[in-house]
């Protein structure tokens, strides 16, 4: 086949020059006329189909009520018929919805490649986390940056300072004072020694040492080395394993520089150490409220450095955490700290915010407080926390509303009453709370209110009912590829963030799981057998992506907003997203389709 | 007329030659959609520098079953050609001897139906090589997608000459060029082009 077929997609461009070829030359070229089934169940499938020209749908075939029912559309070189191929028969059909012309790949063929290439056979197991980590090994530029870990060259080497055999203590002092050098390489016939501030200081206070000593019998010649193109992360595992504090990196034989760790923990959390201090430090509202603004710059610094979106959304958590809490002990006097509990809930309390896109916040305190000042001090809280750049809560969930400023009592009641209620606000209300961590104050108030209510809990199976039905409640937009020119768009904390929180909120809360991030959650479903160990790994892999996708565009969009502040936080334009992103959203919202499935037997939501 | 007739001759001469096969009327559904590349317009000028063939059988143009060859350099490999095709004499440098090309697209296409754009053409230096080496012309018969092209879009035409340049044919059919100026790459676009007018729906082709 000529230029015709895309080599360059995954997962083709998985293969080597022998596979291609042999792909090559097996490949045909089919014709399919507007509304004629390409494949129909229960037909044995020839192979593996991509789209070169036009599209197609794939249907379900026992779609009732004469409306057919699209799972997906492939277009623009979308493959399709994989799974069929690999199993035999096609459970669906697939229908050209216009003209189109497919490029075939026989299933003989398609076996003998993923017999001979592994990479090529577990892309096509349509395993979404098998997937992923295939798509981060073949990682391309900054689109992969999640995956992709910083490697050495891009940090700080520095030259070594290198002297020759018969250098003295002294001399070596000097030079390293000169040079600004905290160690020294010291030659000694081929081989290379280093001696650091630390062996000069032991080899003359505490061994009496004469300063006329040669440093090359000081030195330390066994080196921990490491190559240029290494991950810096390896570098920090190496010295944290080796408790060191320098690694020499070698190309080959030829001596590049040297890593120290303080390079690395300022290059990996780029300002993030800096902010963490000025946190730490500042004693004023002013003070705080100039460190929280540095936060938007780090989150950038991060995404692009290629830190993980875990890491990134764990560190931020902590860092949002401490600025609410520093901020409360600014602002609550310190006698009446003890008496109340401020809680973060929905996405901060799950540590799952990133851009701050909200704030849900709440007060306990304990039954009987007397505190005449409470509201005045909690209208000042919030205006305080938006001016730092916690934009408000639409829905007035927040301190100053006395709605969330609550006894013991009454917030144990409030749970209650909205675990009782059929009502939908109750409903979303009691989603939040269940999400809830403490971040200041007395964290014993808040246990109390949450041990009672889950000892409440127990096994009421309508309320669990009830409740996981939200989850289902959007549709999880699957069709959308075809069409991307009419709309170009999707809210995907709808179609597939919200579906996947509040379904592992479910089950956790059904469970008594205390924690309350998703990942955490998820790990424990898994552990306890709630969950099966690839749907748990998928459900990680998939909200990962979305909100990965979610943040590169948020981020674009705060940048070019003027304002700062991303106007539609939740949609992600589908035009701007590669091949490779757009494969990925695929799979991972067939995976919030799956746990929705399972989701409604499992909680009897047949709709 | 006269290919008719010396097609009867060819046939009785060669009736107990190893291409007797290639006279006998073909029962099969496939078809093959040739192209060459060639030095000249000129039949009597022409040699062949390339041949690119595929089956067809329904909707499908088989490019798993096809034919690219590449001839050695003939002696009057000139610039004029070499513009049009973009074929130089070193990409043809490890090229097939005539008589083997010949040879292998013979078996390749059998006593099936020759489909191409201007197909004649391309049978009738085919011919003059074939005669040159095997002593018979090609026999297979001919079909020329500018005239299944015209016989469909006439009846939407009224008046006026129906344009039928490749580039246009292919664009009035909504179909990818494949490979512009290389034998398979043409053999691969005219069976496309085929395929859709014979197997799609004619109804949203306008003249």
């Amino acid at each position: 086949m000529p230029d015709s077929f895309k080599m360059s997609n995954l997962p083709f461009s998985l293969l080597n020059e022998r596979e291609q070829k042999l792909l090559r030359s097996n490949l045909d070229l089919g014709y399919y006329q507007k509304g004629e089934a390409i494949l129909q169940a229960p037909e044995l499938s020839e192979g593996v189909y991509v789209v070169y020209k036009g599209r197609v749908a794939e249907v379900d075939p026992d779609a009732e009520d004469g409306i057919e029912h699209v799972f997906m559309h492939y277009e623009n070189e979308d493959y399709f018929g994989g799974w069929s191929a690999i199993h035999g028969t096609t459970i669906h059909n697939f229908v050209a919805e216009e003209e189109t012309i497919c490029h075939i790949l026989p299933t003989a063929a398609l076996l003998e490649l993923m017999a001979t290439n592994a990479d090529f056979a577990d892309y096509f197991q349509q395993n979404l986390s098998a997937k992923s980590q295939i798509a981060a090994q073949q990682g391309e530029g900054q689109d992969m940056a999640e995956f992709m870990l910083a490697t050495i060259s891009d940090a700080t080497l520095r030259d070594p300072l290198i002297v020759n055999e018969g250098t003295s203590i002294a001399e070596a002092t000097a030079l390293m004072r000169e040079t600004k050098s905290d160690c020294v390489l010291a030659r000694k016939g081929s081989r290379v020694g280093m001696v650091t501030g630390t062996d000069l200081l032991d080899a003359v206070v505490l061994e009496g040492k004469a300063l006329e000593t040669d440093v090359a019998e000081i030195a330390k010649y066994r080196l921990v080395t490491t190559h240029p193109e290494d991950y810096l992360f390896n570098v920090l595992v190496l010295m944290t394993q080796q408790q060191i504090e320098r690694v020499v990196v070698m190309d080959g034989t030829t001596l590049i520089g040297i890593v120290q760790l303080t390079d690395v923990l300022s290059y990996f959390s780029s300002h993030s150490h800096v902010i963490g201090l000025r946190l730490e430090r500042a004693s004023t509202v002013e003070d705080l409220r100039q460190a929280a603004k540095g936060i938007n710059a780090l989150i950038k610094a991060l995404i692009s450095t290629g830190v993980r979106i875990r890491f990134t959304m764990d560190l931020l958590a902590a860092m949002n955490g401490r600025i609410i809490s520093k901020l409360f002990d600014l602002v609550v006097p310190d006698d009446l700290q003890p008496h109340v509990c401020l809680i973060v809930m929905g996405s901060e309390g799950r540590g799952e915010q990133i851009m701050k896109t909200d704030q849900d916040n709440a007060i306990i305190f304990r039954n009987a407080l007397m505190w005449p000042d409470m509201e005045k001090v909690m209208q000042e809280f919030s205006a305080k926390l938006i001016s730092f750049g916690f934009p408000p809560c639409p829905g007035n969930i927040m301190v100053s509303n006395s709605y969330w400023v609550n006894s013991v009592d009454d917030w144990t009641q409030k749970l209650q009453d909205w675990s009782l209620s059929n009502d939908g606000e109750d409903q979303m209300n009691l989603a939040i709370a269940v999400d809830a961590k403490p971040v200041a104050g007395n964290v014993a108030l808040f246990k109390v209110a949450r041990n009672w209510f889950l000892r409440n809990l127990h096994n009421n199976d309508i309320f669990f009912s009830h409740f996981a039905r939200a989850a289902i409640e959007f549709d999880t937009p699957l069709t959308f590829f075809g069409n991307i020119k009419d709309k170009g768009e999707l809210d995907i904390k709808k179609g597939g963030i919200f579906p996947i929180v509040h379904g592992v909120r479910t089950l956790a809360l059904e469970h008594r799981i205390l924690k309350t991030n998703t990942y955490e959650r998820l790990e424990l479903l898994q552990e306890m057998g709630v969950l099966g160990e690839q749907e748990s790994e998928d459900l990680c892999e998939a909200l990962g992506l979305f909100i990965h996708i979610r943040l590169r565009q948020q981020l674009r969009r705060a940048d070019e907003s003027g304002s700062g502040i991303d106007p539609t936080p939740n949609i992600i334009e589908l035009g701007v997203l590669n091949k490779m992103d757009r494969d990925l959203l695929r799979d991972a919202l067939q995976v919030v389709k799956g746990f929705k499935k399972s989701l409604t037997s499992r909680y009897h939501l047949s709709s | 007329m006269l290919r008719a007739i010396r097609r009867f001759k060819d046939k009785r001469t060669q009736k107990h030659g190893a291409w007797a096969h290639l006279f006998e009327k073909y029962e099969g559904k496939e078809v093959v959609s040739l192209d060459l590349e060639t030095t000249s317009l000129d039949v009597s000028k022409a040699s062949i520098l390339s041949i690119g063939a595929v089956r067809i059988t329904g909707n499908r143009v088989k490019t798993s079953d096809r034919l690219d060859i590449a001839l050695k350099p003939p002696a009057d490999l000139t610039a004029e050609s070499i513009k049009i095709h973009k074929i130089r004499a070193q990409d043809l440098a490890e090229g097939i001897e005539l008589r083997d090309a010949l040879e292998q697209v013979l078996e390749f296409i059998g006593n099936r139906p020759v489909l191409g754009y201007y197909v004649n053409y391309d049978i009738r230096v085919l011919s003059k090589f074939l005669r040159q080496e095997f002593g018979f012309d090609l026999p297979n018969t001919a079909i020329e997608l500018s005239h299944v092209y015209h016989d469909i879009i006439k009846w939407k035409h009224v008046g006026g000459d129906v344009d039928l340049r490749f580039d246009t044919i292919a664009s009035k059919l909504d179909m990818p060029i494949i490979q512009r100026h290389t034998a398979l790459g043409d053999a691969i676009t005219v069976a496309l082009m085929y395929v859709r007018l014979k197997h799609g729906d004619s109804s949203n082709l306008s003249g």
